[in-house]
């Protein structure tokens, strides 16, 4: 929520500004020295944490980015170009954007590991060009000069400081806003960000370009603290190390980039002055990756999670249910709202679905049940886009699907729940709700959470239990109110009682909020509660179809589903 | 025509170059080639992206180097050597097994990479950072000429081993049980374990086994490279553009484009102005293979 996230993005600020303040009146001369590197490194650290903390991507190239920024303050400072090193190291991120782009831009259409293997690629080839180049003005001896009025150690630290600090809170602006939720939800299940409508490849894109811009900043940032650099500032294997403290300390968060700042600064120190070799600070870093990737849970989210045990939660308030905050009502016109003809998918020589034809009319709530196997899965991935291909058409309000992507089906007007739970658990109740639903005012945001169940809007969706997360799956398809909600199960895991309640709740769907609705369940009563009209599917067929209650004492269904035939039995 | 006679036999002396520096680029084709079959091998077997696959070689490679300084034979140096490799190889392979052996796949690619750091950073250590030992060569000579110009034997020593790997690597997948099994392991580890199969000692196979190779390719390439411990760890570079080239799935095409990726860079080498910036070949073959590759939206099986 928005303003949760100014709240923390003030809280990140000021608490940085304090801590940095006081060290910058209270620190001796050396240590506000090694403090600037600390800062500068977290600068690099976060710009990781975007990407990897964040999307669950992996960049190996964050220093060659560096690199790009700190030459370009470079050339700006050989050319005598305007402006001083603030808006130099602004252009030397800006000019370290265009080549994250352009590594990211093939490697983030397919899914995998393919951003590691092709930044760690740029790395290397980095490396070569930075060997066979010597920094601008190094051969003039021309130095990069400091800002005016922060050229100073101290100065400097401060201005460093003050950059830390708007980078940090405009990711934590971010982090609370679509962009930042879709990147979560991403890391966690590309799927369901699709499902919501996220285009993959284009959230990841603009995670990793703006790393890219980040890391050129801390590049520029580092030109003006040595005055001049050498390859070895921006090495390969420095950007491997960098990962590894990042992966160590989780750089997603402020606290987390600054102690993996200390740790590269001051580990090395510290091995120094106790006649060790310094470079015993990589291992370090691996163990503490590697432990940190095997329990799943970095140095700053240990914190956190610290923190929370000792902060007491506030009560939770019970929301009362004001109809008249609702999200308004969608009127999507009375086109039938899925019309699926001759539908046929194979999985190699299995037949899942066989020339199946089914309608969901506009303002209705229809039923799509059938044992365990009978493809009602597969029908619910072959509308959203989920399935790499089959036969038949597939029309929503009349516009045929075929060759859409399940993020560009979604923008259409079809979204579904999942059977699995797919919400991902770092994300609060809220900030799912924003992200599913595309956009909604306080009020109705929690008088939607007030109409499926009452949720507390702050709370993080790794505590709620399994069944809760579902019906948050239904809210959050619902809010966003679309032509057409495919329903996958939603009562799994409800009691009766709950299950009922919800049934009342998916009944009143199309009145409420505007939407078709299509519900698979194994649960009888649920379907008889809230649906008018069923389809039966068997092995692949439709084998009945029409008024629940009609079609539910059919002999053919309950065979279906008894496994008994009804005429030997009677 | 004056000149015209020269012409022909100046363009003949270029040719004779570019051969001369392509057949040189041979033997680090053959390594390539041979990185890169290990990658898809660990990955096709035990889904890792093995980021840290070269430094298992490397620290094999320079146990070589430093028995052979002790003055042991260079046979025996390099059969100890070998056998180190294998050796941090079950070691690597143990740490993933033991606690990744059910992550995601980029879990496991992030693991790789810290341990590439952490492996790296032992290796400089032990081996004494930037300063070069004296790599013997364990396979001299030049085994025979071909259009005027010198083959080593020792490329074609990576060559044969290269295609060996792949070939034993081609059989025992889709020929062996045993490769059926790890085929199994690879997608569902614990499935795998449950229907009797020994999930973990083949896993320390396949990691032991791909150290051992990646060993042997680096000890006899590594007179012709930078000997340091991070410059042979970081040829990891070039074996998994190669690795790319053959989708992480087939062994033969990662073969010939790791040998490919050598010649290019040999001939590279002799271009003035292009030589420097040899390196950073890998990085074009992966965008290119990347851009070549992808057509609509592909789904992860697992989310």
């Amino acid at each position: 929520m928005m303003r949760a996230s100014l709240r923390s993005a003030a809280t990140v600020a000021i608490a940085t500004l304090v801590v940095g303040g006081v060290a910058a009146g209270v620190l001796p001369g050396y240590w506000i020295y090694l403090a600037t590197a600390v800062l500068i490194t977290a600068v690099n650290l976060l710009s990781i944490g975007i990407v990897e903390g964040r999307t669950g991507m992996i960049s190996l190239c964050q220093l060659s980015f560096a690199g790009v920024g700190a030459w370009t303050v470079g050339y700006l400072n050989v050319a005598g170009a305007p402006g001083g090193l603030p808006l130099w190291i602004l252009i030397g991120g800006l000019a370290a954007m265009p080549f994250g782009i352009a590594i990211g831009l093939p490697a983030l259409r397919l899914r995998g590991i393919n951003l590691a293997i092709v930044t760690l690629g740029f790395a290397s080839a980095f490396d070569a060009i930075l060997a066979a180049n010597t920094f601008p003005g190094q051969t003039q001896f021309l130095q990069v000069p400091r800002p005016y009025g922060f050229d100073s150690d101290e100065g400097y630290f401060l201005f460093v400081l003050i950059v830390f600090v708007l980078i940090a809170a405009a990711l934590e602006l971010l982090a609370g806003a679509r962009l930042g939720s879709s990147w979560l939800a991403i890391r966690h299940s590309e799927r369901a960000a699709a499902a919501h409508g996220v285009g993959i490849p284009s959230a990841k894109l603009r995670a990793f370009a703006i790393s890219a811009f980040i890391a050129g900043v801390a590049g520029g940032l580092l030109a003006g603290y040595l005055g001049t650099l050498v390859a070895d500032n921006f090495t390969m294997f420095g950007s491997l190390s960098l990962f590894a403290v990042a992966t160590m300390a989780g750089a997603q968060y402020a606290e987390g980039a600054i102690i993996g700042g200390a740790l590269v600064t001051l580990f090395p120190e510290l091995l120094r002055r106790l006649n060790l070799p310094q470079d015993l600070g990589n291992v370090l870093f691996a163990v503490g990756a590697v432990q940190a990737l095997s329990t799943g849970e970095t140095i700053s989210e240990s914190l956190r999670r610290v923190r929370g045990r000792l902060l007491r939660r506030r009560a939770t308030e019970t929301v009362v249910l004001n109809r008249a905050d609702l999200p308004r009502r969608r009127d999507h016109g009375a086109a039938p709202a899925l019309t699926v003809r001759d539908l046929s998918v194979c999985y190699g020589a299995v037949v899942a679905l066989d020339d199946v034809d089914f309608d969901v009319p506009a303002g209705s709530v229809v039923g799509l049940i059938g044992p365990n196997g009978a493809g009602k899965s597969t029908l619910i991935d072959a509308v959203t886009g989920f399935l790499p291909s089959y036969e038949g058409s597939i029309e929503l309000q009349g516009k045929a699907l075929e060759g859409l992507l399940a993020h560009k089906r979604a923008q259409l007007g079809v979204r579904r729940t999942w059977q699995t739970n797919r919400i991902a658990p770092d994300l609060s109740v809220g900030a799912y709700l924003m992200l599913a639903s595309g956009g909604l005012t306080t009020a109705q945001l929690r008088a939607a959470l007030a109409w499926i169940g009452r949720l507390d809007p702050d709370q993080k969706v790794a505590k709620i239990d399994a069944a809760t997360r579902r019906i948050l799956d239904v809210a959050g398809v619902v809010a966003a109110r679309p032509a057409l909600a495919l329903l996958d199960e939603p009562a799994a895991g409800q009691s009766y009682d709950e299950a009922l309640r919800l049934a009342a709740r998916i009944a009143e769907i199309p009145a409420v909020f505007g939407s078709a609705v299509l519900l698979v369940d194994h649960d009888m009563d649920l379907v008889r509660a809230a649906c008018a009209s069923v389809t039966v599917l068997d092995f692949g067929r439709v084998i009945a179809s029409g008024p629940t209650a009609k079609v539910l004492e059919l002999p053919a269904v309950k065979t279906a589903y008894l496994g008994v035939d009804e005429t030997v039995a009677a | 025509m004056p000149g015209g006679q020269a012409r022909p036999a100046i363009s003949g002396l270029m040719m004779n170059l570019y051969l001369t520096a392509a057949v040189a680029g041979l033997a680090a084709g053959g390594a390539y080639a041979l990185l890169g079959v290990c990658a898809v091998f660990t990955y096709r077997l035990v889904s890792v992206v093995n980021f840290v696959g070269a430094a298992i070689g490397a620290a094999g490679a320079f146990a070589f180097a430093m028995l052979v300084e002790q003055g042991l034979p260079i046979g025996v140096g390099a059969l100890a050597g070998v056998i180190v490799g294998a050796a941090v190889g079950i070691g690597v392979g143990a740490i993933v097994t033991k606690w990744f052996a059910e992550s995601p796949a980029s879990t496991k690619a992030a693991v790789a990479v810290a341990l590439l750091v952490g492996l790296a950073a032992i290796g400089l250590r032990i081996t004494g950072g930037q300063h070069p030992h004296d790599f013997p060569e364990l396979i001299r000579g030049s085994a025979f000429r071909l259009a005027g110009v010198e083959v080593t034997n020792a490329s074609v020593a990576t060559l044969a081993l290269a295609v060996l790997f792949t070939l034993a690597a081609n059989l025992f997948l889709d020929r062996s049980h045993t490769g059926l099994q790890l085929r199994a392991l690879s997608e569902r580890p614990v499935a795998a374990e449950l229907i009797g199969i020994p999930v973990h000692v083949l896993s320390l196979w396949v990691w032991g086994v791909g150290g051992a190779a990646t060993a042997l390719a680096l000890i006899i390439i590594a007179p012709q490279r930078a000997p340091n411990f991070l410059a042979l760890s970081l040829l990891v570079v070039p074996a998994l553009a190669a690795a790319l080239i053959g989708f992480f799935r087939n062994f033969w095409v990662t073969l010939v484009g790791g040998v490919a990726m050598g010649m290019i860079e040999g001939l590279a080498s002799v271009i003035p102005g292009l030589g420097e910036y040899r390196t950073a070949l890998p990085f074009l073959v992966i965008l290119a293979v990347l851009l070549w590759s992808q057509r609509g939206a592909r789904w992860d099986d697992a989310r």
